[in-house]
């Protein structure tokens, strides 16, 4: 009598849809996953201890390298949380500029996902249009910061240099396209049947689940929960912003997709509306030279494009911060995974992958 | 006009051997030979044209130029380029494989895709083999090709190459039904299953995408999960099982992985024009010509199916097949029967 | 009806696959690049450098290689300003640190090469090493004075041999100017 047996299936570290090096561990009976079990570690940089071993002011461009698809999210983080240790006020217009910057990050981020999901699901023209409308928002970024992917561009004390008219005169005509790619993407991607099949009821996960593994970001959002810490902490100038916090309803993968999809929306109002109320004055803190915080610790969070991204840093008093630890979104959500897996197709794990958004820059850190 | 036709040239070139060899007999021969040498010069040249089509139909769709270096502004080299390329790459032996059947597996999934281009009526009395019971050898053919896939899938010791295998076997026996049903309406409303008779139907009345609209739906659709493109790509999903049962090949073995795909991609264009779209028939100019143009539109409509739409997943694909499609073309040769029978004793 | 949203997206590729196309034909065509464009080659304004090795020392890391010489009118002069580009994360410290101003970007995108060595590159061109040769010699002809040793300054001479990169001498708060 033959018997059937479960297999096991390494998927990465090098595999076309593992987003970087991801390596998952699929336990697999004919082509249904029993288990998915993410190994991790194959990106691993060291940041943290690098931060430690360097200033605070040259510790800045290290965060550009946790999520490298949204910089400016990880370095108005980290400039935040040493803002805080240190004592220093932002100038308001350092403030807002930070907001519109990192605002386009996050639509180009999420860009990003629609464009790796689409092509994880083998349409890979979807992807090619969404990293097209990308390209315009890094040459947004490379106008005013003089790079398209490590931005550097936020500060400790405010950001680099001042935005130019050209960049504030080009931001608005961004955001007058936005609606008609995105109406280019409903067409070729939201509205087909076959990606809605894909996503719809796959990687299904209870409010309960999501928050016992500690997910945040699109990814809770999307179990209907509204927790976005821009709203709920209100840091920098967010709640001056008139905008909505998106959530699904059932957590599937289609909640995700467009729980991301229409926070392009909502990103693009805020961007609108900081431009619109940008104020004049200093765009630069007056800073130490020699950054010497004093003595304490802190725990500064910001909503990241993945989620929730906290920095701890620990001050001795010296120039260079005694310990920092990086609450990284990516890593968090992957613990999802294994639920988000089984029972369901490797069709499937590939979509959860993708739903997830890890990016392994971050994940690894 | 009428000196333009494939006919006339094989008439020219089978009085040049004639005059050479002095002897009937031994000309036939010989130009079966010829006849079968045209037909292994169809394929190639169309794998040359079909991988620079492909390239350039995906780069524009997707707001590329696509390949714009070799030979000029418009890359007309690149398949020489590309080909020069898979030659000239080492030849990768897998640790463990079964050697003697993943070797085999690239060559055999060749010969049925080549195979069937005897069976086409490329134009008016070309055709290499024309049989009685062309339509049925045809898909008897082609659905030779599972096996291969299966071969390669198992003898390359890898589990991606396994999956993919597998997926083969579930999704090729699934398509092959509705694709069946689909074309037995053709034969019921011409009487025959004579390539050249359907085709000859087709000329006398209409094209039977107007008669048989669901069939050819169908037909488009089960083509495309036959011929393993996307939006039915499960077989090499590089995505998912990276390249299925081609994962572990390289070089000229892929590339005949590669060749058999492009020749099965023109076969299903060819059999698309000849059942439904009236062959070689058309106003005013010659029938070769019209012939190639409506099969170069098909292969125009693959691709763009290709480069539009997302994967489908291997339980949705199936049982699209089994609950959607089959019914379906059942339901069609039910009412196309009906019809027949009415038309019939009207007539 | 299932099958619609299939042919709206065929519309949207047939209308792009005649549209126009977005990509350039890259060699022949290069795109301009912004002012503030960061990367490429560092340019140094050798007349004007102080050595001060701020830049050096503002480096995460350690990137700038520096080399100095003291003339005989006892003012520093580089004599290599190595920029080992494979570790340089182009995040425009340096630049930002230099107390004259006098570094910048040659903003030329195409600096990949074959070998790991030719990403050490030499900032200092033959011209600045002509230069430094006259002033050397103008120096040499008119020395200064030897210091009289009334201060032995013991922590300077500690410093000033080997300059620690991460260690930044002055402490005292001064404002961080942006280079515009």
């Amino acid at each position: 009598m033959a018997g059937t047996e479960t297999y096991t299936l390494n998927m990465g570290p090098q595999h076309p849809s593992t987003h970087g090096v991801l390596r998952v561990q699929l336990e697999l009976d004919g082509e249904n996953i029993l288990s998915a079990k993410p190994i991790m570690g194959y990106l691993h940089r060291g940041i943290e201890k690098l931060l430690e071993s360097r200033t605070y002011v040259q510790g800045v461009p290290y965060t550009d390298r946790l999520d490298y698809v949204s910089s400016m999210n990880n370095n108005f983080g980290f400039c935040r949380a040493v803002e805080e240790l240190a004592g220093i006020e932002v100038p308001e217009r350092a403030e807002y500029i930070r907001v519109i910057v990192a605002e386009l990050n996050r639509i180009a981020s999420h860009l990003v996902f629609i464009g790796s999901l689409a092509i994880d699901l083998g349409a890979s023209t979807g992807m090619l249009y969404t990293f097209r409308d990308r390209e315009e928002i890094l040459d947004l970024f490379n106008l005013v910061c003089g790079a398209r992917m490590t931005f550097h561009y936020i500060r400790v004390g405010g950001v680099n240099r001042d935005v130019q008219p050209e960049f504030i005169e080009k931001t608005y005509k961004f955001l007058e396209h936005v609606p008609v790619f995105m109406e280019e993407y409903k067409k070729i991607l939201l509205g087909n049947e076959i990606f809605m099949s894909r996503l719809k009821g796959i990687s299904k996960m209870s409010k309960e689940t999501a928050l016992s593994h500690n997910m945040t970001g699109p990814n809770i959002r999307a179990t209907g929960i509204p927790y976005d810490i821009r709203k709920v902490d209100g840091y920098s100038v967010y709640p001056r912003f008139d905008f909505n916090v998106v959530t699904g309803k059932n957590g599937d993968n289609w909640d995700r997709f467009n729980v991301r999809y229409n926070e392009i929306f909502e990103s693009a109002k805020i961007v609108r509306q900081a431009l619109d109320g940008l104020p004049e004055g200093p765009f630069m803190a007056k800073v130490p030279k020699v950054l010497r915080p004093p003595k304490g610790e802190v725990f500064s969070r910001t909503e990241g494009t993945r989620g929730e991204l906290g920095f701890y840093i620990v001050s001795d008093g010296s120039t260079k911060p005694y310990r920092v630890h990086i609450r990284r979104p990516s890593f968090v959500n992957m613990q999802g995974l294994n639920d988000m897996c089984r029972g369901y197709l490797i069709g499937d794990s590939v979509a959860a992958f993708s739903a997830i958004d890890p990016l392994m820059g971050e994940v690894d850190c | 006009m009428e000196n333009l036709t494939v006919g006339a040239a094989a008439e020219w070139i089978r009085s040049v051997i004639l005059l050479i060899l002095g002897n009937e007999l031994l000309t036939d021969v010989v130009m079966k030979f010829v006849g079968l040498g045209a037909c292994i010069g169809v394929i190639l040249t169309a794998a040359i044209v079909l991988t620079y089509a492909e390239r350039k139909v995906c780069a524009f769709m997707q707001v590329r130029l696509g390949p714009n270096r070799v030979g000029g502004r418009f890359g007309l080299l690149q398949p020489i380029a590309d080909m020069l390329k898979l030659m000239s790459k080492e030849d990768i032996i897998p640790d463990g494989c079964d050697r003697i059947v993943w070797a085999l597996s690239p060559m055999l999934l060749f010969v049925p895709s080549a195979l069937i281009y005897g069976l086409f009526p490329f134009d008016e009395g070309v055709v290499f083999a024309d049989v009685n019971v062309g339509v049925f050898l045809l898909l008897a053919i082609s659905s030779q090709s599972v096996l291969p896939f299966l071969m390669g899938g198992y003898a390359s010791n890898s589990k991606y190459a396994f999956i993919g295998g597998m997926r083969t076997v579930a999704q090729m026996l699934s398509y092959e039904a509705p694709m069946v049903f689909s074309l037995l309406g053709v034969v019921m409303i011409t009487g025959s299953m004579r390539m050249t008779d359907i085709v000859a139907a087709q000329a006398e009345n209409v094209w039977f995408v107007l008669l048989q609209p669901i069939a050819f739906i169908i037909f488009i659709i089960s083509a495309t999960a036959e011929t393993n493109r996307t939006p039915f790509d499960l077989v090499e999903d590089e995505s998912e099982i990276v390249a299925g049962p081609f994962a572990e090949y390289s070089g000229m073995r892929w590339a005949l992985f590669f060749l058999a795909e492009y020749a099965n991609l023109l076969s299903i264009s060819i059999l698309t024009t000849t059942f439904f779209l009236g062959g070689w028939h058309g106003p005013f100019l010659p029938g070769v010509f019209w012939f190639w143009m409506k099969v170069l539109f098909m292969v125009f409509v693959f691709m763009w199916f290709r480069w539009t739409f997302p994967r489908t997943r291997i339980d949705q694909m199936l049982s699209f097949s089994w609950k959607v499609l089959l019914p379906l073309a059942l339901v069609n040769m039910m009412f196309t029967g009906i019809g027949v029978y009415v038309w019939r004793s009207m007539m | 009806m299932f099958g619609k949203g299939l042919i709206t997206g065929m519309r949207v590729t047939l209308k792009h696959f005649f549209g126009k196309k977005e990509t350039f034909c890259y060699p022949e065509e290069k795109l301009p690049m912004p002012e503030r464009f960061r990367g490429g080659h560092l340019v140094i304004d050798y007349k004007k450098c102080i050595a001060c090795q701020l830049c050096s020392m503002a480096c995460p890391n350690q990137a700038i290689e520096l080399k100095v010489v003291t003339d005989a009118q006892r003012k520093r002069h580089l004599t290599s300003y190595i920029h080992h580009m494979g570790r340089c994360m182009f995040c425009d410290l340096c630049i930002e640190n230099c107390a004259i101003h006098g570094l910048h970007w040659d903003q030329n995108y195409e600096i990949s090469a074959y070998t790991r060595d030719a990403f050490d590159y030499e900032v200092l061109t033959d011209d600045d090493r002509q230069y430094l040769k006259e002033v050397m010699e103008a120096a040499a002809a008119n020395p200064a004075p030897p210091i009289v040793p009334k201060k032995p300054a013991a922590p300077k001479p500690a410093e000033a041999p080997k300059p620690e990169p991460k260690k930044p001498e002055e402490n005292k708060e001064t404002e961080v100017k942006p280079n515009e």
